[in-house]
């Protein structure tokens, strides 16, 4: 675990600037992630921790402070760069999963690759690998409202792997689930962790999920309160 | 391969909602085809009525031997019997060779002339059988120009054209009423045709087929049909007792501009027979020109009613645009997570412009296939052969193209400017 793969220096954010109604939702946050890392981070809803994604996922921009993905300087990519660095370098997993409508479920996890500018027969081709490491070789052409929560998001995370991205970014990924649903979401999680040496950043507030994870941060107004080492795979059972 | 992947995107998007697609299409089905359905129209109308015209010889120059107005006349301030002027006699007239001479001159302008005196229109008897006729000598110019059909025999010789010799051309009709239709035994009888109070005998030469006029709305019966029995000018004019022409018709080379070849006749003879001097002119006029002011005519008509159209393709194009905003709020949650799937704003632009063009070409083509339709019934209605251009499937796809692109811009941009964070929270 030597190469960082993420770099954040001071990222401030501040929301409605010039204002009466200014906030500070990120007070000047220090973090280091480096590659093949499972990362949880905690906290409570408000404390800051979406934002600290969406400036993760470059999906927003810090107002201060600076930010290196895989070696790239966010803070002066142009938006199109953040697009291709989204799709190339970044996998995203919601909470409410975001599969597109009245799309199958094979197209969906196409829709990276298409705006990669991958062929047609090769993004087929892979989207049927990936729908297979995640135990859905048998509903390739079911549309989302015809699959379950947890089928749906193991869609939604064979679409995150799609480009082959340097990290994966999991947003409350089994907040919407049963725990058992959620447990079979963790243990693939895991499983891109342990067996492709994935980077997973789990943004949670549930601390036994996070107690399974490598590291755990906890994120609280806006700064990082606390660091520890987490259990691991089997801490939760 | 974007480009396919947005067309069957849009595809897919139509058939989830097929009414409210239906309804968005209608402005631009109603406005495409109507303008389909009036151009055609219009276009049948026109080629019909030019084609009728052509026939016609409306191209032709018709050129005579008048009068010299006085300038009073002129100006339209008065006009004077007849009496007190010479009207010109056979001596004024143009000369064979005169004609002649104005032939070689505008050689490559005139493509041919056509000559005709007019003889008699009577009917020539045999016994109990009877036959209407119109006797006309004629030059080789308008035996062309009536583009005659021969089913037997032959055309008049050189000798006989100029020699002025007694033969005939005659119509199938008239070998019908005279001979039973035997035409082996009507070529090289004798016709007698009264002429005044004499007869003259004519060698029949040659049966032409008679044609019915597109204008011919009057039912005579094919016994009672008077057509037209040909023999050379030159006889004509021996049984007229005259020798020169007051009048001849000018067809010119197609693709001559046939105004100034108008005004450079009337040049040719005023200014060398009929001089400031002569109590006498050459007037020369076409026809063409009247035309032009009928197609003028028609067009400001199909231009006017193409304005209806038009904005009723606006109203459509307002339509689109409108469903265009529904959808991309409806999708916004889409179109946040394409943006964090690495969508640049550019794809989500590109993929809602081609929605909404996709929506007018379909639109555009149904409205084109009900335009031929009612086009089609239009013509059937007004009795003029349907005629489908290139020209109306060109424009009922490109204007569908551009109300696509043209009110579908706006909707996509703002789809494309959309920030993802906003998006992927829009409930």
């Amino acid at each position: 675990m030597e190469k960082k793969i993420i770099e954040m220096r001071g990222i401030v954010k501040r929301f409605f600037i010039g204002s009466p109604n200014e906030i500070e939702v990120l007070k000047g946050i220090d973090l280091d992630v480096y590659e093949g890392e499972f990362l949880a981070v905690v906290g409570q809803s408000g404390s800051g921790k979406s934002t600290l994604m969406n400036i993760m996922g470059t999906l927003d921009r810090p107002t201060e402070g600076s930010y290196i993905l895989d070696g790239i300087n966010i803070g002066e990519s142009k938006d199109k760069e953040l697009s291709g660095i989204r799709n190339k370098k970044i996998g995203f997993v919601f909470q409410t999963y975001n599969l597109i409508a009245k799309t199958d479920a094979i197209k969906n996890v196409e829709v990276p690759m298409l705006y990669a500018g991958m062929g047609m027969r090769e993004r087929h081709e892979k989207s049927r690998e990936l729908l297979e490491m995640v135990g859905m070789s048998d509903r390739i052409h079911h549309l989302p409202e015809e699959l379950s929560g947890g089928q749906k998001q193991r869609v939604a995370i064979a679409r995150a792997m799609a480009n082959d991205p340097s990290i994966i970014l999991a947003d409350e990924p089994t907040g919407a689930l049963d725990s058992q649903t959620g447990r079979m979401v963790m243990d693939i999680f895991h499983e891109l962790h342990e067996k492709h040496g994935k980077t997973i950043i789990l943004i949670t507030h549930s601390p036994e999920l996070a107690q399974e994870c490598e590291r755990i941060i906890t994120v609280k107004d806006g700064e990082i309160i606390g660091e520890r080492k987490g259990g691991g795979r089997n801490a939760s059972d | 391969m974007l480009l396919i992947e947005n067309i069957r995107l849009a595809l897919n998007g139509l058939k989830a909602n097929k009414m409210r697609a239906l309804l968005t299409m209608l402005g631009i089905i109603i406005g495409i085809s109507s303008v389909i359905a009036i151009m055609t129209v219009g276009n049948s109308l026109t080629v019909f009525m030019n084609e009728a015209y052509a026939d016609m010889g409306i191209n032709n120059i018709d050129v005579m031997v008048e009068r010299r107005m006085t300038e009073e006349e002129m100006n339209g301030q008065g006009y004077y019997s007849s009496g007190i002027y010479k009207e010109p006699t056979d001596s004024d007239y143009l000369s064979a060779q005169i004609i002649s001479e104005y032939l070689d001159k505008f050689e490559g302008r005139a493509d041919y002339i056509i000559l005709q005196e007019y003889v008699s229109a009577n009917s020539i008897t045999e016994g109990d059988r009877y036959a209407y006729i119109n006797a006309y000598g004629v030059n080789y110019g308008k035996l062309k120009m009536d583009n005659i059909n021969l089913l037997k025999g032959r055309f008049f010789t050189e000798n006989e054209m100029s020699g002025g010799k007694m033969v005939c051309i005659i119509s199938d009709y008239t070998v019908d009423n005279m001979y039973d239709g035997d035409m082996e035994q009507a070529v090289g009888s004798v016709l007698t045709v009264p002429v005044g109070d004499k007869n003259y005998d004519f060698t029949i030469v040659g049966i032409y087929e008679y044609k019915q006029s597109q204008f011919d709305f009057n039912n005579t019966s094919k016994k009672d049909t008077s057509t037209n029995f040909y023999m050379p000018v030159t006889s004509a004019k021996r049984i007229n007792h005259s020798e020169n022409y007051q009048y001849f018709n000018v067809v010119p080379v197609p693709g001559t501009d046939v105004n100034t070849l108008v005004d450079d006749t009337m040049n040719f003879f005023n200014t060398k027979y009929y001089t400031e001097s002569s109590p006498f002119d050459v007037w020369a006029y076409s026809m063409s020109s009247y035309m032009e002011e009928m197609n003028t005519m028609m067009n400001t008509m199909t231009i006017a009613i193409s304005v209806i159209a038009g904005i009723a393709l606006l109203v459509g194009g307002i339509g689109v645009m409108n469903i265009m905003l529904v959808s991309i709020t409806e999708r916004t949650r889409e179109i946040g997570t394409r943006k964090a799937l690495g969508a640049p704003n550019s794809s989500i632009r590109i993929q809602f412009i081609v929605e909404s063009i996709v929506i007018c070409i379909i639109g555009g083509t149904i409205g084109m296939v009900l335009g031929f339709g009612l086009g089609a019934l239009g013509c059937k209605l007004t009795q003029t052969p349907v005629s489908f251009s290139l020209s109306s499937v060109l424009i009922s796809v490109g204007f569908s193209l551009a109300i696509g692109v043209f009110f579908g811009y706006y909707p996509a941009n703002k789809a494309a400017k959309l920030d993802p964070i906003e998006a992927l929270r829009y409930e």
